[in-house]
């Protein structure tokens, strides 16, 4: 693509910033501060993300991709492991869980030759997995505990006639999936009558054949579509196990936390 | 001399304090203090919903550590004071025990309904549609499904209207008397006490203040807060 954004046009999207900005002003929803952060701090991190990519994609592709993957790793499991900070293990759960669900999208692709072995495909493609597989864990951690509570009675009165954790558990953890992969399926149902994909338009913006642009938009889209299905599924069987304790007994979560410190 | 059912040793558990008991065979032991005394949570302690944190439980003779804990919670079935039925059907509430042991016979379930005198057609009815009072006989049902030995029951008229309160009563006496059952009841009702008992044990600040038979022990306390509670009450 010849064309650039230039900088006064940027400068200008302070307008749509002070939209929002302004709604929250005049209604008093107290998020004026949480607006301007986000928007200074979304652009700064695309900036800085943009220098660290040029870096990137000038290094040999087994150096940059391992570095970046790691990178968008952790700093998601971080953010998704808040939704759960009570449960044991949750940083782990979802660490192992975005590696398995990276390595095994990544041999697909370079396994089918949907994908190229270069940074400019692998990080932005890995990025949209990860970022897509970090907020279904979240959510999926956040659904389940508040399945754990509202259901508490029924977990107890399960227990009491003698299941297991797991089966005194399987309507919260099919609840918690339910949860999960609904709006995934509607999301692929519309794909393109509602909205065109990021990755499609930007292909498009940047000069490809829209044809070219919706396979690419398919591997992405399907990819998501499973490994989003992935997450959900080892959040919700892994994580049910730390309601309980070793003598099938409902722990309390607040209290394990304290002693934990 | 007969051994006793269960045997509570120096038993510790967040508000209990240092409980001793024996229950045995065939007792209709009710449970009974002022909220907060501790009586549901040492109702969970016989079926393992809760542990002691100091103190030891001996059932049949031997540890309940010992064990299996989803046997041990099918011989001593626990009907909760909310119902919590789990969807769809009526009858997946009263499956749903006996499936867990692979021990499902149709045969059974029919039964059930004429114990907590529900009619047949109810087997297919949704939980949703029923009343309260016809909600907690469907739990009972469910609980007795697993054809327990003991019967745990906390407070199960507790959120009933007094019509209700004497239909589970008649079902719940009718139980005791054709089924060889031992009883352990959390009740505020005193009356009910009497009714259903044969012995009471009154709980306060987490302690056993006052064991004996019913009704005599309601009728003639011996201790003061024993006193003060029937006639608060």
């Amino acid at each position: 693509m010849d064309r650039d954004v230039s900088n006064f046009s940027l400068l200008v999207l302070i307008v749509f910033v002070m939209i929002p900005f302004t709604i929250s002003y005049f209604y008093q929803l107290g998020l004026k501060k949480d607006i301007l952060w986000s928007s200074i701090r979304g652009a700064l991190q695309l900036f800085l993300i943009g220098l660290i990519l040029t870096y990137l994609f000038n290094l040999e592709p087994m150096i940059g991709i391992p570095i970046m993957l790691s990178v968008m790793i952790i700093i998601a499991t971080f953010h998704a492991r808040k939704k759960g900070k009570e449960l044991p293990n949750v940083f782990l759960t979802i660490l192992s869980g975005l590696i398995v669900i990276e390595i095994f999208v990544l041999a697909l692709w370079l396994g089918f030759d949907m994908v190229s072995f270069t940074p400019e495909e692998i990080i932005p493609m890995s990025g949209m997995v990860i970022g897509n597989s970090m907020v279904a864990m979240g959510l999926s951690l956040e659904r389940m505990k508040s399945e754990f509570s509202t259901n508490q009675g029924k977990i107890i009165a399960a227990l009491s006639l003698g299941a297991t954790p797991k089966q005194a558990s399987h309507l919260s953890v099919r609840r918690t999936l339910n949860a999960a992969l609904i709006p995934n399926i509607d999301q692929l149902k519309t794909i393109g009558l509602v909205q065109l994909p990021g990755m499609m338009t930007g292909l498009i913006l940047g000069g490809v054949e829209p044809i070219v642009a919706i396979k690419y938009q398919l591997v992405i889209s399907i990819s998501i579509f499973s490994t989003v299905s992935v997450s959900a599924i080892i959040v919700s069987l892994v994580m049910y196990r730390f309601f309980y304790n070793e003598n099938m007994q409902i722990v309390d979560l607040d209290e394990r936390q304290n002693k934990n410190g | 001399m007969q051994k006793p059912l269960f045997e509570l040793k120096g038993v510790y558990k967040r508000i209990l304090k240092n409980i001793n008991l024996e229950i045995y065979k065939g007792d209709r032991v009710m449970l009974f203090g002022p909220s907060g005394s501790g009586k549901s949570t040492l109702l969970h302690l016989f079926n393992r919903l809760h542990d002691p944190e100091k103190g030891n439980i001996y059932y049949n003779g031997d540890s309940i550590d010992n064990y299996d804990i989803p046997k041990l919670r099918k011989n001593i079935g626990l009907v909760l004071q909310q119902p919590h039925l789990f969807p769809e059907t009526v009858e997946d509430n009263l499956k749903y025990g006996p499936s867990l042991f692979e021990e499902w016979e149709q045969e059974w379930v029919n039964q059930l309904l004429d114990y907590v005198n529900l009619p047949k057609s109810y087997l297919k009815k949704s939980v949703d549609e029923l009343s309260g009072g016809e909600k907690q006989r469907v739990s009972l049902a469910r609980t007795l499904a697993n054809k327990p030995e003991v019967l745990l029951l906390d407070e199960p008229t507790s959120a009933l209207d007094d019509q209700n309160i004497e239909r589970i009563e008649e079902v719940l006496m009718r139980l005791i008397t054709t089924k060889d059952l031992t009883v352990i009841m959390v009740t505020h009702n005193i009356e009910q006490a009497k009714r259903l008992g044969t012995k009471g044990i009154f709980l306060q600040n987490g302690g056993v203040r006052e064991e004996g038979l019913l009704p005599q022990m309601l009728d003639r306390p011996k201790t003061e807060e024993l006193k003060k509670f029937t006639t608060n009450i």
